[in-house]
């Protein structure tokens, strides 16, 4: 059951196959490899001036990524308004259970999460989309290795915080 | 190429992660601690979609409007790990990787603004420290990047 409007989701089979579809069309129409965490690097290109962000492939990528990035935005209110309803709210599954902070303590552990986000997939040069399904798909051995470090980590450290009661 | 394709493809992929569990906090928990296979199927069925198809496009070559296809490989270094582990702390702590992020406040989950925020300092503290990085981790050249995905 998802923490949205508690509905069941799609089968896995269903989930994988429609992601590894959208995967090879936008490749076979567009002529572009699956990849978002690049899109942060664009969204920080828009008003930082260092080099890093004013490299080619940045100033080449704006004109797909950016429209994608604010697609994923779309797809999810969609999902949402026609689920039950578009509403803004805070529920956090186990979270809420079994941690039980408020909204300041979300903002503040999901803005520290979210560093570590911004920073390791960008100097991983990549996550699970251009990694973990295009990389390894394409038998990449960076996206291999990316890929299982993403996963130990993040089983460590959900196993620290829920397992072990670090938090 | 038309903007409103990349939105099109954005907002079907968001539709798909949102509904499938990849943007649900207790499902990216369930993967980590073993607790629930749904993640797991679904990284796996689209990498077994993905791989004979990717293989039999490259083999052909073109896209659908006959241009030349490219599929350009991600540089491999020590940032691949280092980062990777990085990120897999942020993907359990905030139970989002970056495509969720953005599918999560589409929803209107508010508590995804803070995980948001926090990429997008990340991304621009890595961009501005880029050459300050130790020489050990032997990142790219800054032009070329870490690799784009």
């Amino acid at each position: 059951m998802l923490i949205l409007h508690q509905i069941e989701p799609y089968h896995w089979a269903v989930a994988g196959f429609a992601i590894g579809a959208i995967t090879l069309l936008l490749l076979w129409v567009t002529n572009q490899r699956l990849g978002i965490s690049t899109g942060f690097e664009d969204l920080c290109g828009l008003v930082i001036k260092a080099p890093y962000f004013r490299r080619g492939e940045i100033a080449r990528s704006h004109g797909w990524r950016l429209p994608f990035l604010g697609g994923l935005v779309l797809g999810g209110f969609l999902s949402a308004a026609t689920s039950g309803g578009w509403a803004p709210f805070w529920d956090l599954g186990m979270f809420d259970t079994l941690i039980g902070w408020g909204p300041a303590g979300k903002l503040v552990w999901m803005f520290c999460g979210g560093l570590l986000i911004g920073l390791g997939t960008r100097m991983a040069g990549g996550c699970t989309s251009g990694h973990g399904i295009f990389g390894i798909s394409n038998l990449e051995r960076a996206s291999l290795e990316s890929m299982a470090s993403f996963m130990a980590a993040g089983i460590v450290t959900s196993n620290l915080v829920y397992r072990l009661g670090g938090i | 190429m038309n903007a409103l394709i990349y939105v099109a493809f954005g907002t079907v992929f968001g539709w798909v992660l949102s509904r499938g569990g990849a943007a649900d906090y207790d499902y990216i928990q369930g993967m980590f601690l073993f607790t629930n296979f749904q993640l797991y199927g679904i990284i796996g069925t689209a990498v077994l979609v993905t791989a004979p198809g990717l293989w039999l496009l490259k083999r052909r070559g073109r896209t659908a409007f006959g241009a030349a296809l490219t599929v350009k490989p991600k540089p491999r270094h020590p940032g691949n790990v280092v980062g990777g582990v990085l990120f897999g702390v942020g993907w359990s702590i905030t139970g989002m990787c970056p495509g969720p992020i953005l599918v999560n406040v589409g929803e209107g989950k508010l508590y995804a603004l803070g995980a948001l925020a926090g990429a997008l300092v990340g991304a621009a503290l890595f961009g501005v420290l880029y050459e300050r990085f130790p020489a050990r981790l032997r990142l790219p050249a800054l032009q070329v990047g870490t690799g784009d995905g």
